[in-house]
């Protein structure tokens, strides 16, 4: 059951250029659906068993030997799996009637399932070898999918990602290989006893924390390792855009980062401060150069990085409340950031612009589409009673309960400028007068507006029914990670 | 009889209240028949409760002592059977009255919720419940006052919310106080003697009691209401109900909460109170050209008899004034009543309008003389009775000043009520209003009913005081005194009967002098008076509203807002307007030229970042 997360979608990724020759779209949209849709329902039918047993650990056996491939299932990971395969279902029912005007349905559908397999298996191993193969392998389908359209903006930025990641890549396989050489072996709980029984050698895994923090730091887009991304997102088609900023950035970066952290190394005070501020920086500076653009998804990719500042500056609180905030809001933003960039696509398919500056009065033409852009943008800005509002109210409890006021004191005046740039968008976009080219615009087609609409109201409901979702679905989460904050570390400061 | 039978009175008409809100507008007949029925069904109930005069009802509702804890008993068993009376009285009449209204559906559910309220707030036996009453009261007299359909009526009804807000919120301050020296929030377990912080409990508290009761300075939406809203919601709230509930919730404060002494500092408040609001709005009332906002300042200088009452502290008085409390709902409700019986055929309420209509509206007219003969303490009404009840507590307190403020009162009650009676009923026909009859029998027959009350409770003044009052007081006589005072009632030759009377003789002198000086014209009787010197002046600053503390409160604070924004607000807006949208755009832009798209430069942040987080981590390491 559990490798169904990789391999279906892998299986179905193989199979569907052929079938392309086939049937341009009907049977491509309905296999990526379903199959997706098959992987959110196994995330959900896994809660119970692994709620009540903790944690699933399964070998991969080919005719009844062992072949060394292992996956660790407890409540984070099964978090991060649910989140993925309800955002990328989203995303592809969006999809079906969006890339009509690309064309390729097919090689669309293979890469972006590549990508969620790549994600997935990311999320499922417990070993680093494994972590760096996944990463990899959703990287480089995230590499082909931002340079979808062929275009020369799109290359470039595709190319730049490229190179950049490549950076980070090599740095992290270069941790790697140096923490394997300390302890020569490289599955978590071995490489987490090995470091605790290390005799002195606290240096080079510093060291090698800071490669990490700088590959897995490049993938979520930290400031200064960002630059990347602004290009990249908004060159992909919309939704991929939405599965860079919504997922990708958080499984390969956040997740790859935290786990390594939390199950390996253990939680310090200096590993704390050094995340927290790097968040604290990302969140700022990251705000500050959303407010400055006309483009809704260079916006929106700017406000990324702002909002993947937040996630990391509550799990690096590593107090439980933190780790749980950032968590939810990791969860909140997919869900918004997702939508946001779904949103985006619709209002290009609709006006075939993005340019803020152009817009204008779509609400009144457009109602469904510029509600659900409310919505999303409402609950990324943390307006109660949205899901986005708990997430960032929990952080910032979580922060005054730390003493850390003066960080307390920056995400909430961030958060102010989040609302303002999120504001921005709403009125230069869906309020004031109508420009007059719009006259004739119709509504987003059925499947791109109930993406949207599905989107909206997980963000509405997580919000009114946050008690709930927070207590069954987020704490047992954070409580499988929090379990790494009292590991002592032999080079522990 | 079963506990949960205390539930009825509240849940009944609440019920009710939803029923007549869903009754679709169409259907008329059925409406006004069902709220009737309920009406009498609440009447039955409150005379079965009477009889039984005990009952408790306690249960857990939220914790840390506040319990659901409803107490029946001598005193709440009586003013539960008067609400139920008024509402019945008014029901019957508003079937009529407020036939046409285009909101009548609204009406009756809103009358039917606020008489849940009023019965909970009487019953209610701990002070969180009582506050919840109390408060749910204010949104119901607001939507009431809001069915006016004037334009100002919304602006009347804000008033109103605002006044009876800061009210309440002054009487849960006291309440706070009362659980801070007592910690328990039973009312039954509460007694006190007022003093330090004990003593500001009881103004505070009183505060809440007089502000419902429409005593002075809060008193000042009643006149505005007259004209804006219906003339039912006038009998029903500020005449009956509102005086039943403020006049029970003050004797409770005055003779259980508090022990108050005869002369003590507490008592004195509610003396010069008391007094103050006899004068003041009696000389208010007496110069009005309508007749609605006539008997709305008579609402509110009648309020003072009874707090000068209770504020005498001695037996008589406090029984004389919760006499004059009940006296007063009936004469003053039939007073409205029968206004809104002349506005119902003739159409207006203005004095100089009407004229003459005793002949074509002989019971109104019959039933308007006796309450206004009663209200102005002619013998033998129930007037009189509760009248010399309270100048005989007044001169037993030693401050004989208080006694003649009360005597003050009477002389211009009679001499307004002369001028009202002459002006719409009584003189030359007016030419104005067209030829008419008496309006149809559901709204005659509460204003007989009420008149014939009023002589009831006059000749036969036995029954009320030795049924509803003097068990009230009972706890108030020295041990051992036998309270009788129904032995001298009636008796006209005693020197304070013999004052009264010389007042009523002044006022009709006033009124015929005032009437041949104003060319006979009875609505301009009260012109010689208006126009006294200083008295003149004061009449129009009162007409300005100058001395209405919400109109005034109002102006302070539009000024405090004005200065706020002026040196506050805009300085602070200038900050936020000009120096953090420059901050923010400056580093913007800042940041903006640096992301110029070169690989190589982003490479170089990457690379460049790694080195710091690589220093950072090795720097905390050592």
């Amino acid at each position: 059951m559990v490798f169904s997360f990789i391999f279906l979608p892998l299986l179905i990724a193989a199979c569907l250029p052929l079938i392309g020759k086939v049937s341009k779209k009907l049977i491509p949209d309905v296999l990526t659906n379903a199959a997706l849709a098959f992987l959110l329902l196994n995330s959900i039918l896994l809660i119970k068993p692994v709620f009540t047993r903790g944690s699933l650990l399964q070998n991969i056996t080919w005719f009844g030997e062992n072949v060394n491939l292992q996956v660790a299932l407890d409540g984070f990971n099964l978090f991060m799996l649910f989140t993925i395969a309800l955002v990328s279902l989203c995303i592809t029912l969006f999809s079906i009637d969006y890339l009509k005007h690309y064309g390729y349905q097919a090689n669309f559908y293979a890469l972006l399932l590549v990508m969620v397999a790549g994600m997935n298996g990311l999320v499922l191993v417990p070993d680093l070898f494994s972590v760096y193969l996944f990463l990899e392998v959703a990287a480089i389908a995230s590499y082909a999918l931002v340079a979808f359209g062929l275009g020369p903006e799109e290359l470039e930025a595709s190319f730049k990602y490229l190179m950049l990641s490549v950076v980070a890549s090599a740095f992290v396989l270069l941790s790697i290989t140096i923490i394997f050489g300390l302890t020569g072996s490289l599955s978590f709980q071995a490489v987490a006893r090995g470091l605790q029984d290390l005799d002195g050698g606290g240096l080079i895994i510093g060291i090698c924390l800071a490669f990490f923090i700088m590959g897995f730091g490049l993938k979520a887009a930290l400031v200064p390792f960002h630059a990347w991304l602004p290009d990249a997102h908004p060159s992909a088609p919309a939704p991929i855009s939405a599965m860079l900023s919504g997922l990708l950035i958080k499984v390969s970066g956040v997740y790859a980062l935290f786990r390594f952290i939390y199950s390996v190394v253990g939680m310090t005070p200096a590993l704390s401060k050094v995340l927290m501020a790097m968040g604290t920086i990302s969140i700022v500076v990251a705000a500050l150069l959303a407010l400055g653009q006309n483009d809704i998804k260079r916006m929106l990719a700017y406000s990324s990085i702002s909002q993947v500042g937040y996630i990391i500056l509550g799990l690096a609180i590593a107090t439980p409340l933190g780790i749980a905030g950032g968590l939810f809001h990791l969860f909140n933003h997919a869900v918004a950031k997702g939508l946001l960039f779904l949103n985006s696509g619709s209002i290009q398919h609709i006006t075939g612009t993005r340019n803020l500056n152009e817009l204008g009065g779509l609400g009144k033409k457009v109602p469904l589409t510029a509600g659900t852009n409310l919505i999303g943008a409402l609950s990324i800005a943390g307006v109660p009673p949205l899901a986005g509002f708990w997430s960032k109210l929990i952080i910032i409890i979580a922060l005054v309960q730390a003493k850390h006021f003066g960080y307390a004191l920056i995400a909430v005046l961030a958060s102010i400028l989040t609302l303002w740039y999120y504001l921005l968008i709403q009125r230069k976009a869906f309020f004031g007068p109508l420009n007059d080219r719009w006259l004739k615009i119709k509504e987003a087609p059925f499947w791109m507006s109930a993406a949207n609409v599905i989107l909206a109201l997980l963000c509405l409901l997580v919000g009114i029914f946050f008690t709930p979702v927070f207590k069954i679905w987020i704490s047992p989460a954070a409580e499988a990670l929090a379990r790494g904050v009292q590991q002592v570390l032999m080079w522990g400061i | 009889m079963m506990a949960t039978t205390l539930l009825w009175p509240i849940i009944f008409p609440a019920v009710m209240a939803i029923v007549l809100f869903l009754i679709p507008a169409k259907i008329k007949v059925v409406r006004e028949g069902l709220a009737v029925l309920s009406s009498l069904v609440l009447l039955y109930l409150g005379f079965s409760l009477f009889s039984i005069k005990s009952l408790t009802l306690k249960t857990d509702w939220l914790g840390m002592g506040i319990n659901f804890d409803l107490r029946l008993y001598q005193f709440s068993a009586f003013i539960l059977l008067a609400l139920a009376g008024f509402l019945f009285l008014i029901t019957l009449y508003s079937a009529i009255k407020m036939k046409d209204h285009p909101r009548s559906r609204e009406y009756y559910g809103y009358v039917f919720l606020a008489a849940a309220f009023s019965n909970g707030a009487v019953l209610a036996n701990n002070f969180i419940l009582l506050v919840f009453f109390w408060e749910a009261l204010l949104i119901t007299t607001y939507a009431l006052i809001t069915l006016g359909l004037k334009s100002t009526s919304h602006r009347t009804a804000v008033k109103s919310l605002l006044i009876g807000g800061l009210c309440d919120f002054s009487m849960i301050m006291g309440i706070g106080l009362v659980w801070a020296s007592t910690g328990t929030l039973t009312m039954s377990e509460v007694h006190l003697e007022p003093h330090g912080l004990t003593a500001a409990a009881f103004i505070l508290m009183m505060i809440g009691a007089i502000g419902k009761a429409g005593a002075m300075p809060f008193h000042t939406w009643i006149p505005d209401a007259a004209l804006d809203a219906p003339v039912t919601f006038m009998a029903f709230m500020p005449a009956s109900f509102e005086k039943l509930l403020g006049i029970y919730l003050l004797a409770r404060i005055s003779l259980d909460f508090f022990e108050l002494k005869v002369g003590s500092p507490m008592a004195m408040v509610l003396l010069i109170i008391g007094a103050a609001t006899i004068v003041l709005a009696v000389f208010m009332a007496l110069i009005q050209k309508d007749f609605k906002k006539l008997l709305s300042f008579h609402a509110i200088s009648q309020v003072g008899y009874m707090i000068l009452g209770i504020g005498t502290a001695v037996p008589i008085g406090i029984a004389g004034g919760i006499f004059h409390m009940i006296n007063h709902a009936m004469y003053k409700t039939g007073l409205f009543l029968s206004a809104g019986s002349v506005e119902h055929r003739a159409g207006t309420t203005e004095l100089k309008k009407l004229g003459g209509l005793a002949r074509e509206m002989p019971w109104t007219a019959f039933g308007f003389s006796v309450c206004a003969l009663a209200i102005s303490g002619v013998w033998p009404l129930n007037g009189f009775v509760s009248k010399e009840m309270v100048f005989h507590g007044a001169l037993e307190t030693g401050y004989p000043i208080f006694a003649i403020a009360a005597w003050v009162g009477a002389i211009f009650t009679f001499a307004s009520f002369l001028k009202a009676g002459h002006s719409v009923f009584f003189g030359p026909r007016s030419t104005e209003v067209p030829k008419t009859k008496d309006s149809e029998w559901p709204i005659v027959l509460p204003i007989l009913i009420l008149a014939v009350l009023c002589i009831t409770f006059g000749v036969y003044n036995k029954l009320p005081l030795e049924n509803f009052i003097q068990p009230v007081v009972a706890g108030q006589a020295e041990p051992g005194q036998h309270l009788d005072f129904t032995a001298g009632a009636l008796n006209l030759f005693t020197p304070v009967a013999g004052v009264s009377m010389l007042c009523l003789l002044i006022a009709l002198g006033l009124h015929f002098y005032g009437w041949n000086r104003g060319g006979k014209k009875a609505y301009l009787a009260s012109e010689p008076i208006h126009h006294l010197p200083v008295l003149r002046q004061l009449y129009d600053l009162s007409e300005a509203r100058f001395f209405d503390i919400y109109e005034q409160g109002i102006k302070f604070l539009v000024w405090l807002s004005k200065i706020l924004f002026k040196f506050i607000d805009r300085p602070i807006d200038f900050i936020y307007e000009k120096a953090v949208v420059s901050i923010g755009r400056f580093f913007t832009v800042l940041f903006q030229k640096a992301h110029n798209g070169q690989y190589a430069n982003y490479l170089a942040w990457t690379i460049g970042g790694l080195i710091a987080v690589v220093w950072v981590i090795v720097e905390l390491l050592q």
